[in-house]
């Protein structure tokens, strides 16, 4: 297994000179300084660094949410740098599946209908939305759980529904904010596990972490310090998910 | 999503909340309960007085004495006044009016009905505008002739008679100045006034030249008048107070009252009581609005994290906005449906106690949902539009 990065065709993220300047008060905080950061289609990134090193950020931007200050930012070919309002939300409607530490379920809806909320602001008649959202709950192994409500699920489960409801629009990219930072150990083992099997059908993946062990579940190691990219390195032999630990290289890199 | 889907939703959302739903309500649906209880009342009295109004026939001119003044037997209405009136060219006729009480003895000879006689003329048939099922009313020969005819209403006759076919029968009368044998021409429907705040004795008429001869007096109580040209009618009530004062030599001794105008001043008062509740009403819808307001800010700020969610998952302002307008908006319309049924069976128990059938129309309905709806709008745009600009990122890092 090594990433998507033969299989790319063409990039998905292109970021030049990305920087973006917070004002605080008086003071400006130079979150992100000059990044330059290219994604292909079918890689799977992880992206690492302490916290206030800029990676949320840049997440932020890469996922439409966040404006930048300077620099171009293309996504799947289009230039996004300068889009505003609704066409931003339709970017993140269509391009990008967000997964986040905390789920971000809703709580008072079934896991289906939580699957189903993309497609509806897409604008989906609600019978295409359920037999799309069974599909992408069958895809994360949660077939038999659409009519139950987020409380009546474990975390693993919940992050299995927010990769579905993701997944639901089929989107250029999947962005993980720290996707197994609420998880124990196995299921977040789980998650890399559905994220590795993903990858390996061609989805595109960015995954913020702190975590080195489960950054190197991914093809590709970006690290950031004070706004900047300070490595970016090949993973020779991911960690595959799933395989009793210490069976594949920790030591590759 | 389409309409459909954003009212289930809404409605879930608010069903989550039904204690806080409700008293946000609260204020909608008191003020739209008073202002239906209210007009339903008015709009049942208002409907109840113009039926009385139009039974009473064709509305002209009544003529009277002003009796607040220092009357003398001069003063008074004769039937050579109301010959004068005939002569003003905007008279269409005249019906003159005098009245006393008599009784009407039943079949048993011991049992008597109370009656109260009106002499009166042809023409006062359309004034009071009766239905005569048998026989006729009094004719003008009647009058000319002093003729012993009366004109009885279908209870009396029953009660008499056994039967409202009573032409020709004979009603013995005795009045505290003797007896009269009069002979029935005719029997009218009896008038149902619809509610007893309007008990009126049995009438029975009887040539105006007859009922003077038995009352040994030449005075009338009333004139009614029948005018040609209806928009005259004010200044021919005028000239008609003056030929009477030219004649019997006096000054402001008349009062010549227009019937229409009667029902219009009631009307009116009913439409002033109308307006001031439908003042306190918006009041209180203003009041109920900026609780609908207050607990859609409440909303927002507590659902700031779903707004941050939803809007990560390509939700645009306008849905957002869209999505809480909704629910402000079917909060103050079901507020006001509550506040119709509630105001609907305040009317019917008020009109229970006053004796007036409520009356909520259509078109009062529309315009109550339309308004509260409007009242949801208004005051749903604020917390709407507040949710719609929330900064994704900030609202998702909200908890």
């Amino acid at each position: 297994m090594t990433g998507g990065a033969e299989s790319a065709t063409g990039m998905i993220i292109e970021a030049r000179r990305l920087s973006k300047t917070y004002r605080v008060g008086r003071y400006e905080v130079k979150a992100l300084r000059d990044v330059d950061l290219s994604v292909g289609v079918g890689e799977f990134v992880a992206i690492m660094g302490a916290s206030g090193s800029g990676k949320s950020t840049l997440m932020n931007i890469i996922g439409c949410l966040d404006s930048l200050t300077s620099g171009k930012y293309y996504l799947d070919g289009e230039d996004v740098s300068s889009i505003t309002g609704n066409k931003l939300a339709a970017i993140r409607n269509k391009k990008i599946g967000f997964v986040f530490q905390s789920f971000n379920l809703l709580p008072k809806l079934t896991a289906s209908k939580n699957v189903e909320l993309p497609m509806v602001y897409a604008g989906e008649p609600a019978k295409r939305r359920g037999a799309a959202a069974r599909e992408a709950l069958a895809k994360v192994g949660l077939t038999d759980r659409g009519h139950h409500r987020p409380n009546e699920l474990s975390g693993g489960q919940k992050q299995r529904v927010a990769i579905a409801r993701a997944l639901v629009n089929n989107p250029s990219i999947l962005l993980a904010d720290e996707p197994t930072g609420n998880l124990d150990s196995r299921s977040g083992e789980e998650i890399m596990e559905i994220f590795q099997s993903l990858n390996r059908e061609g989805a595109t993946i960015v995954m913020v972490t702190h975590e080195r062990e489960i950054a190197l579940h991914a093809g590709r190691i970006v690290t950031f310090r004070d706004g900047r990219i300070v490595s970016d390195e090949r993973v020779d032999e991911p960690l595959r998910a799933g395989a009793p630990a210490g069976e594949s290289g920790v030591g590759a890199l | 999503m389409n309409l459909f889907e954003s009212f289930v939703s809404a409605t879930a959302s608010l069903l989550g909340n039904k204690m806080r739903s409700v008293l946000t309500m609260l204020g909608i649906i008191i003020g739209i309960s008073a202002v239906i209880m209210i007009t339903s009342i008015g709009q049942g009295f208002q409907a109840s007085i113009n039926g009385q109004f139009s039974k009473m026939g064709s509305l002209g001119l009544e003529v009277g004495v002003k009796y607040d003044e220092d009357v003398t037997t001069a003063d008074m209405l004769t039937l050579d006044d109301a010959s004068l009136i005939v002569t003003h060219p905007n008279v269409e006729n005249v019906s003159p009016l005098a009245s006393m009480s008599g009784k009407a003895r039943l079949k048993n000879p011991a049992e008597t009905n109370n009656l109260y006689f009106m002499g009166t003329n042809e023409n006062f048939k359309d004034v009071q505008g009766l239905d005569i099922t048998e026989g006729r009313f009094l004719a003008r020969q009647d009058v000319d002739n002093k003729a012993a005819a009366i004109i009885i209403d279908s209870t009396l006759a029953r009660k008499l008679y056994g039967k409202t076919k009573a032409t020709g029968q004979t009603l013995h009368a005795t009045f505290s100045f003797g007896n009269v044998d009069f002979t029935v021409v005719g029997v009218y429907h009896t008038v149902d006034f619809g509610s007893s705040m309007f008990q009126m004795p049995t009438i029975a008429y009887i040539p105006v030249t007859t009922l003077q001869k038995i009352y040994g007096r030449d005075y009338l109580d009333n004139i009614y008048v029948n005018v040609k040209d209806r928009a005259a009618i004010e200044r021919t009530a005028l000239e008609i107070s003056m030929l009477l004062s030219m004649r019997h030599g006096n000054e402001g001794k008349y009062n010549v009252s227009n019937l229409l105008q009667q029902l219009d001043s009631v009307n009116d008062v009913l439409g002033g009581i109308t307006a001031f509740v439908s003042l306190v009403a918006a009041i209180s819808l203003f009041v109920g609005g900026i609780g609908v307001m207050n607990i859609m800010l409440v909303t927002v700020t507590e659902r700031t994290h779903e707004i941050g969610i939803r809007k990560s998952l390509g939700a645009t302002d306008g849905n957002i906005r869209f999505q809480f307008l909704v629910e402000a908006v079917i909060l103050a319309a079901i507020g006001g449906l509550i506040g119709i049924a509630l105001g609907y069976c305040g009317g019917v128990a008020l009109g229970g106690v006053i004796d007036v059938v409520p009356v909520v129309s259509a078109p009062t309905v529309a315009f109550t949902v339309i308004i509260s709806s409007l009242v949801g709008i208004v005051f749903g745009v604020y917390p709407a539009g507040k949710a719609a600009r929330l900064d994704p990122i900030e609202a998702l890092r909200h908890e």
